[in-house]
């Protein structure tokens, strides 16, 4: 049994030998599709993109871990945000409004088919609108949901929608990427029930297919050749998983993604190495959505109106915007953009004023205390916890900055960093004292923003147990749901006027700037525009040379 | 052989225990009513009453002992329950991320073993000269070197600068080359001395005096002799090492964002998801047990001395 | 014989080398205060990412804080945060590790099993999970690498108490109906210690690995603490322009730790002892 060295020898070798192999082996898998899909490269179009999170189980009637840009690419609604605001016939090729504007009848389209070959019609329409009323609660943000009274197949390609009242953004949020557009029939799961159960596959009518899914690593989407509408112009999209900012510059630069786009997604000291590059497209977006801190009134301290005053003073937006954003990003000072619907109000901002904030600080019982680097109040020190999303590079940025800022005037930051998902929770249930939110954008903005205020369901916003604290809440949400339900424009823009104007004085958000989306693609890449709704990618204008 | 096999094995069972009963006690420790979480994790809110519905379902309101053993027979059938974050199934999920890292272990064998071995021998045999004084210099470097750093400046030196490899992910066989080179690097100090050490005391041995005094060239000693009875300690050391790799890979799969379980281990404690934890935890722990006894039966294997010692006992 | 061990540590030359390093870094660390130029923690984002300049010898970091004196502060939270670990680990293992070798039976069969079971994890391992338990903190990550460490230690120490108990001065002791205590504290102690404080100064620069390593991930110390760990993973978005932010912070982790791997190499080999 005792091996000759000799046979020793071999056998070790031999050993090697296996090891290389098995490791060889291992990665054979890897490089026969890598070079499958450099083949393809040579045949096809084929771009390949990066998300820093899976893109979830592409349910058109849920949320997180659901994104935006992959949901969009697989469904469509009935009619489409398109720009400014107006809006278009998508699956909906006409409408009609009664006059007392509770009765919507959608005349659909006849061509379309979902991409396992089965027909869209006003059926499947009313299935999964009533897949997504039954779960109603979940649904509680979106004012439309509660207004539905009653789903209709008027004939095969006819569908009647009753609201309980008149609703004035019923269109408009039929345009939204979720939770109401349509998935097949052979999608539902045996329980019909989509938001408890999932889909059995995902099968909608838009212009993307998903072929090739591993989680948490790459998603295939595939041009669906059935499609009604403009065809895109690639044949696949891959989205590649990369949760890190610095991963997906060095991947990009690798040429081994082709496109970065959307916002956060790579830090601002990044965009800009690439800008100066000179070897990439850039571009940059209009103005979409208002980067904020949310501030929890429910902690103790922050149910100070002084010390919130305070923050709004003590936070400098333009050295953020100037060596953070390098002035990428426009100074905010209210919530909302003046460009969008009823938020113009008259208010004065917040300016950068230590001394003020010093004084407020002072004026709110905390304290300087001798040797002590931060400001206490009956023994108990000023910290505050500031959550950010681990993968969202600027937040980490500010959220950084903030700290050190703070601090030079005895407020102590703990910074909290948490993956997206996890965030959201927290975020929900409130256990937070400073939050980076952002405004929705369009066409969520104003209106469906402000409803999830009101809403305490899990699809509503951390605003909603954040604002709680306040005393004008209940004041507050009784003139959310008047407004929205309001028909008369002047009334609208009178009680928006009041609304944003209490959210201002009582300094529960401090707007930060004006977000925009980044785009850097390779030079071979065309047709990269900004859509409508800022959540959307425009795959299917985008041509690969 | 086979009685020896036996023993072994069972020796193992009263560890694997343990590792069960620490990992069970661990998850008790945290802070958090876990059927409330799993009501989260499952989109339902938890009201006091379905929490206490879930808690008798669950059996969390039966004694520790109880709850110890229940949750063994589901982990025997592999349950190891479902991740807050993910909603999969942990098993699942730990399945699909052990391969990687696997792979990145056994590529970082082949380095340890192709670097340290010529190195490690040769400064045996010119002992003092300078190519030992390299080795012990490597051999300090190698062992004081943080992981993460050593990961960037190659990402920065040799993908970046050089362009010789891609930068980051898992995808070709150049991919697997610098992550896989980084977890090697602290072992190959130590192997490369470990070999020199070993080599040297076997080129003391008598049955190398008697070869030398028969004639036989130099080389032929210590690729004959010397070379297999310096590669045991190795061997052994390896297989060890492999269960070591296993935290060392946390580090590297970070760096390098490698989709193994070093980095399911660090997203998941990030994210406080506790089932994934324990998951994880337990996997790892009783891969390491494993190997360590696939060690001792390849060293009997090759030793026949030592199974012998170990029937007697 | 302490004159022979005094004139080899004199004349080894690598103790000189890096004893002199780790006394330096011991300097910098108690004078910090005195010696930065420039609070470590201050942000001034209009300095952001500077190269050396007079007021920044190392230039600053991402948020404009000046890198030089962060990095001195480092050495305070490294090397106080390795000592921390040792000595709690220390407190704990000492005692333990004498009573069950001195005491045998089952006390040291329960210990011996308690060992087969800890030992059955890879270290860094079982610290990550207890931290990922605990939540991340400076706190919570010494907990764990002691909880973690102490089982080593105790097990060579019960060795080591084990092969002294066999003695003929021991026995001694005890027929002369010492009472326990004495011998350990008067017999036992003196015997083991000198060994046990090599041994823990060769794992210091594994400690500081780890520590550092840990912070890398995001686990150890938090924001805006110095530490050369985080330095390197807050430098990361930034290693392609400016790469001297990521190679400081590691020269000094790589420098400290060969420094403490030597001197316990060194030691060790005067001393004439070798680890287990």
């Amino acid at each position: 049994m005792f091996l000759k060295p000799s046979q020793f020898v071999i056998s070790f070798v031999g050993l090697l030998i296996f090891l290389t192999i098995l490791v060889t082996g291992c990665s054979n898998t890897a490089n026969d599709e890598e070079n499958r899909s450099n083949k393809d490269k040579d045949k096809s179009k084929v771009l390949t993109f990066s998300w820093s999170g899976d893109i979830g189980d592409l349910n058109p009637h849920t949320y997180f871990p659901n994104q935006w840009f992959s949901q969009a690419m697989v469904y469509e609604p009935l009619v489409y945000y398109g720009e400014g605001g107006e809006i278009k016939p998508w699956l909906a090729e006409s409408w009609e409004v009664s006059k007392d504007a509770k009765e919507y009848v959608f005349h659909l389209r006849k061509d379309v088919r979902f991409s396992d070959g089965s027909l869209f019609n006003a059926a499947i329409v009313k299935k999964n609108f009533d897949t997504v009323l039954a779960n109603a609660p979940q649904h509680e943000w979106m004012e439309l949901i509660n207004q539905i009274k009653s789903t209709e197949v008027v004939d095969e390609y006819t569908f009647k929608l009753t609201l309980h009242k008149p609703y004035y953004p019923t269109l408009q949020e039929l345009t939204y990427i979720r939770p109401l557009r349509f998935v097949g029939e052979a999608a539902f799961p045996d329980s019909q029930n989509t938001f408890a159960d999932g889909l059995k596959s995902p099968i909608g009518t838009g212009p993307w297919v998903l072929s090739e899914y591993k989680k948490n690593e790459e998603a295939v989407f595939t041009r669906n050749e059935k499609y009604w509408g403009t065809k895109p112009k690639i044949d696949k999209v891959v989205v590649k998983v990369i949760p890190d900012g610095e991963s997906r510059v060095l991947a990009f630069e690798k040429n081994e993604i082709d496109l970065i786009f959307g916002n956060g997604v790579i830090s601002q000291d990044s965009f800009q190495f690439l800008k100066e590059s000179g070897k990439y497209e850039t571009k940059l977006s209009e103005p979409t959505a208002t980067r904020a801190l949310l501030f929890n009134t429910n902690r103790e301290a922050l149910k100070d109106l002084k010390l919130r005053l305070a923050l709004q003073h003590a936070f400098n937006k333009q050295a953020v915007i100037d060596h953070i954003f390098y002035g990428t990003e426009k100074k905010a000072d209210t919530l909302f953009a003046p460009t969008i619907p009823y938020t113009k109000i008259n208010v004065k901002p917040y300016e950068y004023d230590p001394e003020k904030a010093k004084q407020l600080l002072d004026e709110a019982g905390w304290k300087q205390v001798k040797g002590k680097p931060f400001r206490e109040k009956n023994g108990e020190t000023l910290q505050l916890e500031l959550m950010f999303i681990s993968t969202d590079n600027i937040q980490k940025a500010i959220a950084e900055y903030a700290q050190g800022e703070f601090r030079k005037l005895g407020i102590d930051i703990r910074l909290t960093s948490k993956e997206e998902e996890n965030f959201w929770t927290t975020a929900n249930e409130g256990n937070f004292d400073l939050l980076f939110t952002a405004s929705w954008g369009a066409p969520f903005d104003p209106h469906s923003y402000l409803s999830a205020i009101t809403s305490a369901s899990e699809g509503g916003s951390p605003d909603h147990k954040a604002l709680s604290g306040l005393p004008v809440k209940k004041e507050l949400d009784r003139k959310i749901k008047e407004v929205l339900l309001s028909t008369d424009k002047e009334n609208r823009n009178r009680l928006y006027k009041d609304i944003l104007t209490t959210l201002h004085e009582q300094a529960v958000y401090l707007p930060i700037s004006y977000q925009s989306n980044v785009a850097i693609y390779h030079k071979n890449i065309s047709g990269v525009n900004f859509l409508p709704q800022d959540y959307e990618v425009p795959f299917t204008s985008i041509d690969v040379k | 052989m086979s009685w020896f096999i036996v023993k072994r094995v069972t020796s193992l069972l009263p560890i694997l225990f343990g590792i069960s009963l620490i990992t069970f006690i661990l998850l008790h420790l945290t802070p958090g009513d876990p059927a409330a979480a799993y009501l989260r994790a499952s989109h339902i809110p938890p009201t006091d009453e379905a929490v206490a519905t879930l808690r008798a379902e669950l059996g969390l309101d039966k004694p520790l002992y109880i709850q110890y053993v229940n949750w063994l027979i589901k982990v025997v059938q592999l349950d190891l329950g479902i991740s807050y974050v993910s909603k999969n199934s942990v098993w699942e999920e730990i399945m699909l991320h052990f391969f990687p890292t696997v792979q990145l272990a056994f590529a970082s064998c082949i380095f340890i073993i192709v670097i340290s071995l010529p190195i490690g021998m040769i400064s045996a045999i010119y002992r003092g000269k300078w190519i030992d004084q390299f080795s012990r210099i490597i051999a300090f470097v190698s062992v004081s070197m943080p992981a993460f750093w050593l990961g960037f400046l190659l990402i920065y030196f040799l993908s970046v600068k050089l362009d010789l490899f891609p930068v980051l992910g898992r995808g070709t066989f150049a991919h697997l080359v610098l992550p896989s080179l980084t977890l090697a690097f602290p072992y190959i100090g130590t192997y490369m001395r470990l070999l020199r050490t070993s080599t040297l005391e076997n080129l003391n041995e008598p049955f190398v005096v008697y070869a030398r005094a028969r004639g036989l060239r130099e080389r032929r000693i210590v690729s004959r002799h010397v070379l297999k009875k310096s590669l045991l300690p190795v061997l052994t050391g390896l297989g060890m090492s492999l269960g070591n790799m296993l935290s060392g890979a946390v580090i590297v799969e970070t760096v390098f964002a490698w989709p193994g379980m070093g980095s399911l281990f660090i997203t998941s404690i990030l994210n406080r998801d506790y089932p994934m934890i324990q998951g994880c935890l337990l996997f790892m722990g009783a891969i390491f047990v494993v190997c360590n006894l696939l060690v001792d039966l390849t060293y009997a294997f090759l030793d026949p001395r030592i199974r012998w010692e170990g029937g007697k006992k | 014989m302490l004159k022979n061990v005094k004139r080899k540590l004199l004349s080894h030359k690598l103790i000189m080398i890096s004893s002199l390093i780790i006394f330096f870094m011991t300097l910098l660390a108690l004078f910090a205060p005195f010696l930065a130029p420039n609070d470590p923690n201050l942000v001034d984002i209009t300095h952001k990412l500077q190269g050396s300049s007079s007021k920044f010898p190392l230039g600053t970091d991402h948020l404009g804080r000046c890198i030089w004196s962060r990095l001195i502060y480092g050495i305070r939270t490294s090397l106080g945060t390795a000592f921390l670990v040792m000595g709690l680990t220390m407190i704990i293992s000492i005692p333990i590790g004498i009573y069950a070798g001195f005491r045998g039976g089952w006390v040291d069969y329960l210990f011996m099993r308690i060992c087969d079971i800890l030992m059955a994890f890879p270290s860094l391992l079982l610290s990550l999970a207890l931290i990922g338990i605990l939540g991340p903190g400076l706190g919570n990550l010494i907990l764990a690498m002691v909880l973690v460490q102490w089982i080593f230690y105790a097990r060579v120490i019960r060795g080591m108490v084990l092969s002294v108990k066999k003695q003929n001065f021991i026995l001694a002791a005890e027929v002369c109906g010492t009472p326990t205590l004495v011998i350990v504290i008067k017999h036992i102690l003196p015997t083991i210690i000198s060994q046990v404080v090599v041994l823990a100064f060769m794992d210091i620069g594994g400690i500081i690995l780890a520590i550092s390593g840990l912070s890398f991930l995001g686990l150890g110390i938090q924001p805006p603490g110095a530490e050369w760990g985080m330095m390197i993973n807050d430098s990361k978005p930034f290693f392609r322009t400016h790469p001297s932010l990521m190679l400081y912070p590691g020269m000094m982790i790589l420098i400290v730790v060969i420094a403490f791997n030597l001197f316990g190499e060194a030691l060790r080999d005067v001393l004439d002892l070798r680890k287990e």
